[in-house]
């Protein structure tokens, strides 16, 4: 579970270009290739017809090459992407080769930035998860989802952490996240980094198969007063306020506040399912420069939400279930502050604190937990050829939890508490073509003790258009508090009493273990076209089973670790400045899991859904078109090959959208979700009775306004 | 050619001269692609209007274009105008704009005072002292001679010097991220 990293925006670049860390939010980091691949084309030809592009490409392509005989050429928005450290730092007789380097990351990184969030539309966060290639997303029901990476997708899902603005959001409960509440204007994200594949180095436990770390936009960037609002048929009305004010030279903060009403989904008999939500949210960030040297940043937000669900729950009395309509109250808040301190432009230590707290009642379970957490981290250049980080951190978090007949916890209330350090080294043995990265995580956790989680990654750059990358790292998910303490009664699917079914939480459960290898391939083989292609052989062990405590069909269960196994696949994904002003992008991801029961494990639905809960294709193609008269014209078409525990058949379905500015500071625009059905299930629950429900057909209108 | 211009087809010849420059990328005068060296100080002026803040008079309102003048002969060619366009810092977009006088600049937030210039620098500056104008220079001493940022070229790499007293002066702000990688006189 950890986090070891700090200055919120520019740290998870830490993996990729540490040079870059000092840098926060104005800029983004050349470190990641992705916003590269962002980078709109500099083909100089806007605003003309495009049929008039189309006939000068070809030229424009011959005159590039009779380019090469004059002095090297970089595309400005190559250039745009640097900070003003790494512009300082850039040689003058090799600028030509510069923009390659910001290729340069051993790990499976992907960005979507502040522009693709916009011009998707979105109006949560998991949608915007959707336009990431490698992420398999899907919704059960209005406000509940499953998201993950590399496998063992689920409602819980348990290996993938997230973090916003440095502070961790998945929750020890389950080692998953609680995604419903996990919100914020999607005008203040700056951008979305994820790390397919094991963080854990840096970012410790639970980092196992992927690492999401959403980062909002300074107060600096948000000045000025922003609204918007909106309705359509799913989204039935959501606004949002931004206020930012500039209180010195080097002082700024914002506010913000934001609400939506969501409809509920359908079940597959065309029913409605009962679980339209709604949520208020609000918050404040202040960033303050103090000199040179210092920066400060203060942030929080609160917020609350009403769910409706309808839950199967178990009963006392013949045929012992029964339906409980009712409301899930979900409310929190969070506060962080962060100091940060340059030495020098190589050298920089980081202090960042946070508490949080989170309130969640629903009839069949409630938990109030709150969480402290400090984190310390170093870095430096160590001669010429090494750049060194390392940190520290603890983390205590407290929960209490009102057990139900359904679901209950032995103790219901406890404190966690976790302490970590981490040292990593990047050593460059060829400067500008060979760089080794090594480190490791150790950390000790109240239900297994001391973790180690080292990796070691190599990146070959070959020539100035492609990098050739190799990892191996060790990663480790360890016990959630519900695998430790839970005891789940599920409504009995016939009458049986429902203690025959009842799942049992086991204190000396031990942690899941992967050893994972990486390979990643980018080529750019000319300044519109960039490819990126990962492959992945994961080997796990210890993964979690439920074990039956008397032979035969009906028995109690009790968590295990009796399930190991071998995951494998590719990511591929690719983006093409066709022209000025249209850019394509497109992701196919292949995954396979070999699930095997240990000698005397007994948990074959486990196993099945570990195999079948993710699919094993997934491919996306986006089109993202500048039109004249401010028009913008973004479409989207994803297919999502079919699960096989739970049973979900395959989806193929688009999202577009229509925006218009007729102003630089108004922008209205129009969106359509999951177009091509009226609806379609994309997952099923999980543990816990609520109902299946579909997604449905989504339209709706927004309106922009910056003053 | 003043003559010409009034005239249809010279219009058209004009269009298709423009085209055919924005398709070679290259000046048909034979001017090829800027230095590498002025590629990356042209994306210097580019981060200069994001990280300077001028006072508001300095823009008629609130949509008014931050101007990046070059003063003297253009050493960006069309690179600058590649940089910049599309951009916008907190609403303003930015435009490039030439100019052959002293009394052309107007409405300029950052002036590039080019080589050209050279021998009346101090005339420039003294010119605009007090008015919001970021002046910025290449030149053997530009700082010392009253320029407010000089960008020098040290071992191959574009350093960033900054003479703060009149960039004060004209009420300007200069970011702190500026200021750290920014060898500073104070």
């Amino acid at each position: 579970m950890l986090f070891l990293f700090l200055p919120g925006t520019a740290c998870s670049n830490e993996f990729l270009r540490r040079d870059a860390i000092a840098e926060t939010e104005e800029f983004q980091l050349a470190g990641s290739d992705a916003q590269i691949l962002q980078s709109r084309g500099y083909l100089t030809l806007m605003r003309r017809p495009p049929a008039f592009c189309i006939a000068v490409t070809a030229v424009f392509a011959f005159a590039n090459i009779v380019r090469a005989q004059e002095p090297a050429y970089v595309p400005p928005s190559t250039l745009k992407k640097l900070s003003v450290e790494q512009l300082v730092d850039v040689d003058v007789t090799s600028v030509s080769k510069y923009p390659e380097k910001s290729s340069e990351a051993a790990a499976a990184i992907a960005v979507l930035t502040q522009e693709d969030i916009e011009r998707a539309g979105v109006t949560n966060i998991p949608d915007a998860l959707r336009l990431i290639p490698g992420l398999d997303v899907a919704q059960v029901d209005a406000h509940t989802w499953a998201i993950s990476s590399r496998g063992f997708n689920d409602i819980y899902a348990n290996k993938l952490l997230v973090m916003i603005d440095g502070r961790t959001v998945y929750t020890p409960l389950f080692s998953g996240v609680f995604w419903d509440v996990q919100d914020t204007m999607m005008e203040d994200i700056d951008r979305i980094e994820v790390v397919r594949g094991p963080g854990a180095t840096l970012w410790g436990a639970n980092a196992v198969n992927g690492v999401i770390n959403i980062i909002t936009k300074s107060a600096r960037d948000t000045q000025g007063l922003l609204i918007t609002a909106g309705a359509g048929t799913e989204e039935i009305g959501f606004t949002s306020i931004r206020y930012g004010v500039k209180l010195t030279d080097d002082a700024f903060l914002k506010i913000y506040t934001k609400y939506f009403d969501r409809d509920s989904t359908v079940r597959p008999n065309d029913s409605d399912a009962h679980d339209s939500w709604d949520m208020l949210r609000g918050g404040f960030r202040f960033d303050w420069q103090s000199n040179p040297e210092n920066a400060f940043t203060f942030q929080g937000d609160i917020y609350g939400g009403d769910q409706d669900e309808l839950y199967h729950v178990p009963t006392t009395t013949f045929p012992f279930a029964g339906r409980n309509s009712g409301t899930d109250n979900v409310a929190g808040g969070n506060l962080l502050g962060r100091w940060s301190h340059t030495f020098a432009p190589d050298n920089e230590l980081t202090l960042q604190a946070y508490y949080d707290r989170t309130e969640r009642v629903s009839p069949v379970f409630g938990e109030n937990r709150d969480t402290g957490d400090v984190d310390l981290q170093y870095r430096f250049d160590w001669g010429e050829r090494q750049k060194i980080i390392l940190g520290g951190g603890f983390r205590a978090t407290h929960a209490s939890i009102d057990n139900s007949l359904n679901i209950s916890f032995f103790p219901n209330d406890r404190t966690l508490k976790l302490y970590s350090a981490f040292l990593q080294d990047e050593i460059t043995l060829v400067p500008e073509t060979l760089r080794v990265t090594v480190g490791s995580k150790f950390e000790h956790n109240d239900f297994t003790g001391f973790e180690i989680q080292p990796s070691a990654r190599a990146l070959w750059t070959p020539g100035h258009a492609q990098t050739i990358w190799g990892s191996i790292s060790r990663a480790v998910r360890t016990p959630s508090e519900a695998e430790s303490d839970i005891r789940i009664n599920p409504a009995p699917p016939v009458p049986i009493p429902p203690g025959l079914l009842t799942i049992i939480g086991n204190p000396d459960m031990e942690s899941e273990k992967l050893i994972a290898y990486e390979l990643g391939y980018r080529i750019q083989p000319i300044s519109q076209l960039r490819l990126d292609a990962t492959a992945f052989y994961n080997v796990y062990d210890d993964l979690r089973s439920l074990e039956p405590l008397v032979p035969g069909p009906v028995s109690p269960t009790r968590v295990a670790n009796k399930l190991f196994g071998e995951t494998y696949g590719t990511e591929i994904s690719a983006t093409a400045q066709v022209l000025s002003q249209w850019r394509v992008e497109a992701a196919y991801t292949y995954f396979e899991a070999q699930i095997h029961r240990e000698e005397g494990g007994a948990d074959s639905r486990s196993e099945a859904a570990a195999e079948g809960g993710s699919p094993h294709n997934q491919f996306f193609i986006r089109s993202l078109v500048d039109l004249p008269w401010n028009l913008h014209f973004d479409s989207t078409l994803r297919y999502v090959d079919d699960l096989r525990m739970p049973r979900v058949p395959s989806y193929v379905t688009a999202d577009v959208r229509l925006a218009w500015s007729p102003r630089n500071n108004l922008e209205f625009s129009v969106v359509g979700r999951n177009l091509f059905d009226d609806r379609h299930p994309e997952f099923a629950p999980t543990f816990v009775g609520t109902q299946r429900t579909e997604v449905e057909r989504s339209v709706y209108a927004t309106v922009v306004w910056r003053y | 050619m003043a003559l010409l211009k009034r005239t249809g087809a010279a219009r058209l010849a004009g269009l298709f001269m423009s085209i055919l420059l924005e398709i070679s990328g290259t000046d048909l005068l034979g001017q090829a692609n800027p230095a590498p060296e002025y590629q990356l100080k042209a994306v210097f002026l580019y981060n200069f209007a994001q990280f300077v803040d001028w006072p508001p008079q300095a823009f008629s309102d609130a949509q008014a274009p931050i101007v990046i003048g070059i003063l003297g002969d253009d050493p960006f060619g069309s690179y600058l105008d590649e940089t910049v366009r599309g951009e916008k810092v907190n609403g303003h977009p930015l435009v490039v704009q030439r100019l052959r006088r002293l009394s052309d600049v107007k409405a300029v937030h950052v002036l590039f005072i080019s080589e050209s210039e050279s021998d009346r620098v101090e005339q420039i500056v003294a010119a605009l002292r007090g008015r919001p104008v970021l002046t910025v220079g290449d030149t053997e001493d530009f700082c010392a001679r009253g320029g407010m940022v000089r960008l020098l070229n040290e071992k191959n790499k574009i350093r960033v010097r900054i003479n703060l007293e009149p960039v004060k002066s004209a009420g300007l702000a200069v970011s702190s991220k500026l200021l750290r990688v920014a060898d500073v006189q104070r």
